[in-house]
């Protein structure tokens, strides 16, 4: 059979969809369930083991289960500071690699056993084989993601028919039922691991992206780390003994799992009772955890979607009272919070979809069924999300397609020898949007090779093609050979692999050994600046607090004089954290009266 | 060089309305999808469209059609003068925004919050110049809309002088608001 299936290859969950009558429809697996969770799990023995059962090894073989593999696929080396995972993870020859046991898999390869499984699943409900796939990938994706997530849809056997942002999937969803209309929505996508924000206009059937913007690091696991570090911190303020015991692999992984089912659990209650067992003895912790809590620690993680909204929005020249929906996807938009922040940003009710987990599948679905020709009327205009560009002299980088164009699109220059009978010279290509090239991400970089002239007397064109997958292709034509070749790219990493590793190796003994010393005049100076600047808010604001709290004030200031003196890193952060914590009513007060000056000013 | 507005069947003009330019885009690129659906083309079309929905880059192609690699030579002093005051606001924002992301205590926060109060002032007035000057050449892109049948030439040194001038007040709109978002960031 030609069937075309969609698939939502999630961070935390996955799904596979099929059209039927016209419809799509999501497929269940054996065990009625239409999500698969994103987790492959690795026995000493035997086949892999994806998904729900996959889930349930986590906190039992925390080193041989792999999760939100999606954080990894397509990164190189550098690029993952703060991923905690409990499996290993190595870089080796300018890759990722995930190390199980004494196997080695490359994040794409984990991504496969996803797909192969969702593909099983499709193949067993559907009663035929299934070899062509519509899959998705964040709207944010840069071309090393979006290529690497091709080739674990090739990997599980399939034909990648199109990469579809995940945003616009979710804006198909929703407009399928309303193509007469003309329509400007936004989609604010928040999942385990990624953000996107889009904004389009349905137009009579037609799915224009105007913009799209967001942040590839940044989603609901973050939330699940924050409130872990508040367990943690629970924890040892009653059990300080403990503190090496919460560093535990199976500890951690168990207390995630705790976490991240409280957090699900305070999206409809308003407090939870949470149970962690630890690993020595039958002792536990018991603790009460209320919303409250949960949306103090969430507020910054979410708050951090805000720039990449306003800038989407100026990016598509709208208002946001210009739009007629917002429309929210993604399992960590049932927090309350979230859909109190994308009110207030958008200065509009958020429609809440029945399933927000369902919607990028069932746009993947419709996808499918827009290419296998099932769906007339309908058409996805898209767009790049990066700027692309070459670094030019000087270090600057030369935007040749700007975000946001509608692809397919394509740029050409033309470029020819500096010196007479150069024979070759390195481009480097570029995404991003800063100014300087070294400040963007290196897509990769290729040799033009020339025919030795006098200067200046080479002519070679360059064009660089994004695809409709978001894909770059490049092609370079000799003018006066009109001899023509598709480019490789190949990044910095993979050209100087040794010398690479041998600088990250060194700069990591250097930190080592400097660490100690830097630590303490980090903080030597945080109290240096703190002290004064207590001082001054007192002179500025003192007699708007009670003696009582003053008191306290002065008491902690004494307690950082002290513990400059005694050269104890840990105290002194700690004496500074807590001087920090108790001027915060006066850090109130301060810009309470800095706006009322300004004000005054300004009448 | 391809003609990017007989491509959308549109007249060669410095004006044109919003919506008519969607519904040309939509138009011909409907036309393309049903006939070839070849890359190349709805590469082209995109293009076309990005190229004339932005008033630079589209009075631009309009000079070079009309009149070949027609660039305004010369910069003309006000803009100089404006893009001092840019810069000078551009560069204050980044200090600011600079000792601000190294702060994690809310009290130094606050005694910075005059400073970075000023120099949000500063930044919005900046804003605000750029867009009213923005506004003024669009006016004036619409005002040589009416002549340009009857006399293009004569338009032509007065558009090239507007496509630069747009080209720089939008870079330059775009520095500056940039700040303002990393400033709310980081607030």
């Amino acid at each position: 059979m030609n069937d075309i299936v969609g698939i939502d290859l999630g961070t935390t969950n996955s799904l596979i969809g099929v059209m039927d009558s016209g419809f799509p429809i999501l497929i269940a697996d054996q065990n009625g369930s239409r999500l698969t969770p994103s987790v492959v799990y690795f026995p000493e023995s035997g086949e892999p083991v994806v998904g729900a059962a996959a889930d349930r090894m986590r906190a039992l073989s925390p080193e041989r289960t792999v999760y939100s593999i999606k954080r990894l696929i397509g990164r190189r080396p550098g690029e993952s500071e703060k991923d905690d995972f409990p499996f290993v993870v190595k870089s080796q020859a300018g890759r990722m690699l995930v190390e199980i046991g004494t196997s080695f898999f490359k994040p794409e390869e984990i991504s496969s056993l996803i797909l192969k499984k969702l593909r099983a699943d499709a193949e067993s409900s559907l009663g035929h084989p299934v070899l062509r796939a519509v899959i998705t990938v964040p709207a944010y994706f840069n071309d090393a993601q979006r290529q690497a997530t091709m080739r674990a849809g090739e990997l599980a056997g399939f034909t990648v028919e199109r990469i579809v942002n995940e945003p616009t999937a979710a804006a198909l969803a929703y407009g399928l039922d309303r193509l007469g209309g003309r329509a400007r929505i936004a989609v604010y996508d928040l999942g385990g691991g990624t953000f996107d924000i889009s904004i389009l206009e349905l137009n009579d059937g037609v799915f224009r992206v105007l913009s799209t913007n967001g942040n590839t690091r940044l989603g609901g696991d973050d939330i699940d780390r924050e409130l872990m570090r508040l367990f943690k911190d629970r924890i040892t303020a009653r059990h300080p003994e403990l503190r090496a015991e919460l560093e535990n692999k199976f500890f951690a992984a168990r207390l995630r799992e705790i976490a991240h089912a409280a957090k699900i659990r305070l999206s409809t209650e308003d407090l939870v009772q949470v149970e962690i067992p630890f690993l020595s003895g039958d002792r536990g912790f018991s603790y009460n955890l209320a919303r409250q809590e949960l949306e103090a620690i969430a507020r910054p993680i979410i708050r951090r979607t805000r720039s990449h909204c306003l800038r989407s929005l100026d990016d598509a020249k709208l208002d946001p009272l210009k739009l007629d929906e917002i429309i929210l996807v993604g399992g960590v938009t049932r927090m309350p919070i979230v859909r109190q922040f994308v009110a207030e940003v958008f200065q509009r009710l958020p429609n809440i979809p029945q399933n927000p987990d369902e919607a990028v599948a069932v746009g993947a679905t419709i996808q499918s069924g827009i290419l296998s020709g099932q769906i007339q009327n309908v058409v996805l205009l898209d767009v790049t999300p990066l700027s692309l560009g070459i670094e030019t002299f000087g270090g600057l980088m030369n935007v040749l397609i700007p975000r946001n164009s509608t692809i397919p699109c394509k740029a050409g220059e033309m470029f020819t020898n500096a010196v007479a009978n150069q024979t070759a010279m390195q481009i480097v290509v570029l995404q991003g949007e800063r100014e300087l090239a070294k400040d963007n991400w290196e897509l990769g970089r290729f040799e033009l090779e020339f025919q030795p002239v006098a200067k200046g007397l080479a002519r070679v064109g360059v064009q660089f093609e994004i695809d409709a997958n978001g894909i770059l292709h490049v092609l370079a034509r000799d003018v006066q050979t009109g001899h023509e070749k598709i480019v490789d790219l190949h990044s910095a990493v993979d050209v100087a692999d040794e010398a690479v590793e041998k600088m990250i190796a060194e700069s990591l003994d250097h930190a080592f050994e400097d660490m100690g010393e830097r630590l303490w005049t980090e903080t030597v100076l945080k109290s240096n600046e703190l002290l004064p600047a207590v001082r001054s808010a007192l002179t500025l604001v003192g007699e708007q607090i009670e003696p009582e709290e003053r008191r306290k004030i002065e008491s902690l200031v004494l307690q950082v004089e002290a513990a400059l003196k005694s050269h104890d890193q840990r105290r002194l952060k700690q004496a500074n954290t807590e001087l920090d914590e108790g001027t915060q009513q006066l850090a109130t007060l301060l810009i309470d009266r800095a706006m009322a000056e300004a004000a005054k000013r300004r009448r | 060089m391809i003609d990017y507005f007989a491509l959308l069947d549109l007249e060669r003009r410095p004006f044109i309305a919003d919506e008519s330019l969607k519904n040309a885009y939509l138009r011909k690129s409907e036309m393309v999808r049903a006939q070839t659906n070849e890359l190349e083309a709805l590469s082209s079309v995109n293009i076309a469209f990005r190229t004339l929905s932005n008033p630079a880059t589209r009075t631009q192609h309009l000079l070079n059609l009309e009149f070949g690699d027609a660039r305004a030579s010369r910069l003309a002093p006000d803009i100089g003068a404006i893009f001092g005051t840019v810069a000078e606001a551009v560069q204050m924002a980044d200090r600011e925004l600079g000792s601000l992301s190294a702060q994690s205590s809310a009290l130094l926060r606050a005694l910075a919050y005059q400073k970075i109060d000023g120099v949000r002032n500063k930044l919005a007035e900046v804003e605000s110049e750029l867009s009213k000057r923005e506004s003024a050449l669009l006016l004036e892109l619409r005002q040589l809309d009416e002549i340009w049948h009857v006399d293009p030439t004569q338009c032509r040194d007065r558009l090239a002088q507007i496509a630069l001038r747009l080209t720089f007040v939008q870079k330059w709109w775009s520095e500056v608001h940039e700040r303002q978002i990393r400033f709310e960031e980081l607030a």
